[in-house]
């Protein structure tokens, strides 16, 4: 079945995106990458120490897999448009996921910051997939500004602690008119599949596939996870029911009558 | 200007550079040259092809930075 994940313009055949970062090798992040089947992964964009420059994780990248770099690290819009600039001008792609935290605890999103940043971002061609909390006001805002995605977090990042404002992102769901990728917080594969159940696009994960004991293992229960959840949305799932409702004949050979 | 030193600082610290120094040749002696090293000069992106024709000059700042693991 054809049934491709759209992104300005861009067919993505896997609905799983995963980050590069907490893995305990290099090689343990490449099997994982290649494991989960993903097509896009992220990476932050850091200073080198030109002193005692070390390997790089590109090295460690499978073929045809495309990186999203991320504004990570930016407390306000300003850092987040310098570094997408930074990036895009030493050759990255002009995809960015755009990230404005300035709350070192929660790692929550400034709204503000982050449909200014969005803004500046799109007016300067590049491809703008914010990560916001789950605000489906915000969400238009952003979508009316020309981002081409929205990131919804699930919950705090790294937290493992899944889908903590289903209804919100339902609701974004059904209000899309860009993909909705739900990120951050997703701790099991069941978390993901719920995801694309309830339709969310797809679904970025990093710590739960990182720090797993077999980082490859969990990365290919997630692909998994997140074909079921896409296929059983396209599927139609049931109604939920108050009362119950017999699967079986309830006559049988001891009928009453 | 032949013989004169250039004094720039890359990612913080001070580093002296023969006068004709770019920053395709600054990524070369720094080991970067195989890297995919991201340049910004005095806050500005240095676009990648403009690495080699980009001269830099006494008291520049340089931030050189590369994608690292991330979420």
């Amino acid at each position: 079945m054809d049934d491709p994940l759209v992104i300005a313009g861009r067919e993505l055949h896997s609905r799983l995106i995963t980050g590069t970062g907490k893995h305990r090798s290099s090689e343990a992040m490449r099997e994982a990458v290649i494991a989960s089947g993903c097509e896009l992964v992220t990476v932050a964009v850091g200073r080198i120490d030109v002193d005692h420059v070390d390997e790089a994780i590109t090295d460690y990248l499978p073929e045809g897999v495309s990186l999203l770099p991320n504004t990570a690290g930016s407390a306000s819009a300003e850092e987040a448009v310098r570094i997408a600039r930074l990036a895009r001008a030493g050759g990255l792609p002009d995809w960015i996921k755009l990230e404005v935290i300035p709350d070192p605890r929660y790692l929550l999103p400034d709204p503000v910051g982050t449909l200014e940043a969005a803004e500046q971002l799109v007016h300067e061609g590049f491809t703008v997939l914010p990560y916001v909390l789950p605000d489906p006001v915000l969400q238009k805002r952003l979508e009316s500004v020309g981002c081409a995605a929205v990131m919804p977090l699930a919950s705090p990042i790294g937290s493992g602690r899944g889908l903590k404002l289903r209804h919100t992102i339902e609701i974004m769901v059904e209000q899309a008119e860009v993909p909705v990728i739900v990120d951050a917080g997703l701790g099991a594969p069941s978390h993901a599949a719920e995801c694309l159940e309830l339709g969310a696009d797809a679904v970025l994960v990093n710590t739960a596939i990182a720090r797993a004991d077999d980082p490859a293992a969990m990365a290919h229960a997630f692909r998994l996870a997140v074909e079921a959840g896409r296929t059983a949305r396209l599927a139609g799932l049931v109604e939920e029911r108050e009362t119950a409702e017999p699967s079986s004949p309830l006559g049988g050979l001891a009928a009453r009558s | 200007m032949s013989g004169a030193r250039v004094t720039i600082t890359v990612n913080g610290r001070e580093r002296a550079t023969a006068p004709d120094e770019t920053v395709a040749s600054l990524l070369e002696h720094l080991g970067l040259g195989a890297q995919f090293a991201l340049v910004e000069r005095n806050g500005e992106p240095v676009e990648r092809t403009r690495y080699a024709e980009t001269r830099l000059a006494d008291g520049d700042r340089l931030v050189i930075a590369r994608p690292v693991a991330g979420g």
